[in-house]
């Protein structure tokens, strides 16, 4: 899917607007993906098209079951298509190699878990600077700095993950995913071990990204009410999208 | 951030890391003291032999450079040929008997007249010379190990003696006794292990090397002087062998220990690992991150292995006065990378293992 829209230049110009067609950021094209239980060949997706457009923000939501952590792994380059077409920024992960995807996850993909996924043998500060290390430009102290106040964890930066509430430890681990300006946020049910309160600040927060900073947010969901945060939200079913209608 | 990572990792368990650190330990203490040990007593016994005083030892055919295992077998007329030639001054018969009872000792049956007029005579710290048939000399470190003093009784060779002196020691054994009372005892009347022999002056001892060559081919001759570079575990047989065996019984502990230790923290560290590749890190640096935790648990155990060979070295000195344990730059060294390269070894498949896995399965491993 690509979106035709109408830029106007601020100018006093009374020439026709600029169209610019916006390319989708993510994008598939008849994605199976199919896993091996002994003989039995498990399609968890069955030929799904999906398209994400750069700053919207997604979520995915559908049954125990259904396929969509799979989409998200697949998409975030962390499995491998079995067929068909996933494309991210511009680039054809179903043709690259685990060096090349990893890579590609390393400088586009940020993610989130439901479990935090925090090291524990690191505090907060050390769980943000890996992601930074990883990146391969060093520690970048301003954007650590811009983060990190962003997230509301001053003070709690010293404390290991053992220390920290859900809630905080989610903070951490989504500081940690955009610490690198990732092109595409990819979050794994983000509230599904927090309670009311922290599930609505987390989700708060990923809001404020999308909508202050543009950051694009594919997430995967249970919790119906968190639809409300996001501009879209796509239903999953047997491995395939049964439909995809935008929030309100 | 790696080193962060690293040093992090390591003591977020402790007691693990504790274990593979004396693993490590272990094995530098076992290489650094069985080679201490060996070259130790080696050195030490060579400087006693040197310190004899006498310029040329002969031996019988075959005999072993470790003199202590050479037997009896030469006739003790041998003394009164080797006198006659012209640059020997004095010649001295020593009946060397292997004592394993109530420690590990050399004991050195000799003739007190000649062995005085070849090593210039004992320093005497308590106590005279032999005067009886049953009487014994024993050297101060000897005398500290087996509590023994002027009167005491000792038993040796399933007879009793009677302590007569007590001798500074450094001058060829621990334990004299009389020559011909040793030879009674152990069945070789008339016979001695080797020949000291001093010249008439330093610089003929050459000259009187030929001279005995000549009259006792196939008899090792060897000048005393340098024979501390002769007592080398090359030139005994079989010591080489024992001293390579024992290290690759070590660097084996060390290797198992630290691969099961690394082969844990992989499996307990999946979903660590797991975490790193959705944060985008290669297998490159996946590997990078467990080899460098692996090098510095290592450096961790080689300095306490360290530590440890030392107090081994005073332990074994505190219950086995007469021991040398000898620790050196070199061995220590050695004994490092033996065990850095054993410990890279065992933990590479592993590490290997880490890299590989399926980053799906591993941030669902419970």
């Amino acid at each position: 899917m690509s979106i035709t829209v109408r830029i106007q230049t601020q100018t006093n110009d009374l020439a026709e607007p600029e169209l610019k067609t916006l390319e989708p950021i993510l994008k598939t094209e008849n994605l199976w993906k199919l896993y091996h239980a002994g003989q039995v060949e498990v399609p968890a997706l069955r030929g799904v098209n999906f398209d994400v457009l750069p700053g919207e923000s997604v979520a995915v939501m559908g049954p125990s079951g259904c396929g969509k952590s799979s989409l998200l792994y697949v998409i975030g380059g962390l499995a491998q298509a079995s067929r068909g077409k996933v494309y991210v920024d511009g680039n054809d992960l179903s043709s690259m190699s685990d060096a090349d995807r990893t890579k590609l996850r390393r400088h586009k993909i940020g993610f989130v878990f439901q479990r935090f996924n925090l090291l524990p043998a690191l505090t907060a500060r050390g769980n943000i600077a890996i992601a930074q290390y990883i990146h391969g430009d060093g520690f970048d102290p301003h954007r650590f700095d811009v983060v990190t106040k962003m997230l509301g964890l001053d003070g709690r930066l010293h404390h290991r993950p053992a220390e920290m509430s859900g809630g905080e430890q989610q903070r951490v681990a989504i500081a940690r995913a955009i610490i690198n300006e990732p092109k595409i946020l990819l979050a794994d049910e983000p509230t599904g071990n927090l309670d009311t309160k922290n599930s609505e600040v987390v989700l708060e927060m990923l809001r404020r990204l999308n909508k202050d900073l543009g950051q694009t947010i594919v997430m995967i969901t249970h919790n119906p009410e968190a639809t409300v945060y996001f501009d879209r939200v796509v239903h999953m079913r047997d491995g395939v999208i049964v439909d995809g209608i935008p929030a309100d | 951030m790696m080193g962060q990572f690293v040093f992090r990792n390591l003591f977020h368990r402790p007691v693990r890391t504790l274990i593979g650190v004396l693993a490590i330990a272990v094995e530098i203490m076992l290489v650094v003291v069985i080679v201490g040990l060996t070259s130790g007593m080696l050195q030490e016994t060579a400087k006693r032999i040197e310190g004899i005083g006498a310029d040329i030892m002969v031996q019988a055919p075959a005999a072993q450079i470790l003199i202590g295992f050479s037997g009896s077998p030469m006739p003790i007329k041998i003394a009164e040929k080797l006198q006659e030639l012209k640059y020997v001054q004095s010649v001295a018969p020593a009946l060397l008997q292997f004592n394993s009872s109530g420690g590990v000792d050399v004991v050195y049956g000799i003739d007190p007249a000649s062995f005085r007029a070849v090593s210039g005579g004992f320093i005497f710290l308590a106590g005279h010379d032999m005067q009886g048939p049953d009487d014994l000399l024993v050297d101060d470190w000897a005398a500290k190990s087996k509590h023994l003093t002027v009167g005491s009784t000792f038993r040796l060779f399933n007879h009793d003696w009677t302590v007569a002196g007590i001798v500074e020691h450094g001058k060829g054994g621990r334990l004299f006794v009389p020559i011909t009372t040793l030879q009674e005892l152990v069945g070789a009347r008339d016979k001695a292990s080797i020949f000291l022999v001093k010249c008439t002056r330093p610089e003929h001892t050459e000259d009187a090397m030929r001279e005995i060559e000549a009259l006792l081919p196939n008899h090792p001759v060897r000048p005393l002087k340098d024979f501390m570079s002769l007592m080398t575990s090359a030139n005994i047989p079989g010591l080489q062998t024992f001293i390579n065996a024992m290290i690759a019984l070590a660097v084996a502990i060390g290797l198992l220990v630290i691969f099961l230790t690394m082969y844990t923290t992989v499996l307990e560290r999946t979903r660590d690992i797991g975490v790193l590749k959705s944060l985008g890190a290669s297998k490159v640096l996946i590997v990078r991150a467990l080899l460098t935790e692996t090098v510095l648990l290592c450096f961790l155990g080689i300095a306490a292995g360290i530590g440890l060979s030392y107090l081994v070295r005073a332990g074994f000195l505190a219950i086995f006065p007469t021991l040398s344990v000898l620790i050196t730059p070199g061995w220590i060294i050695r004994a490092g990378l033996i065990a850095l390269v054993g410990a890279l070894f065992g933990a590479s498949y592993p590490a290997w293992l880490a890299s590989r896995k399926d980053a799906v399965q591993a941030l669902s491993y419970e």
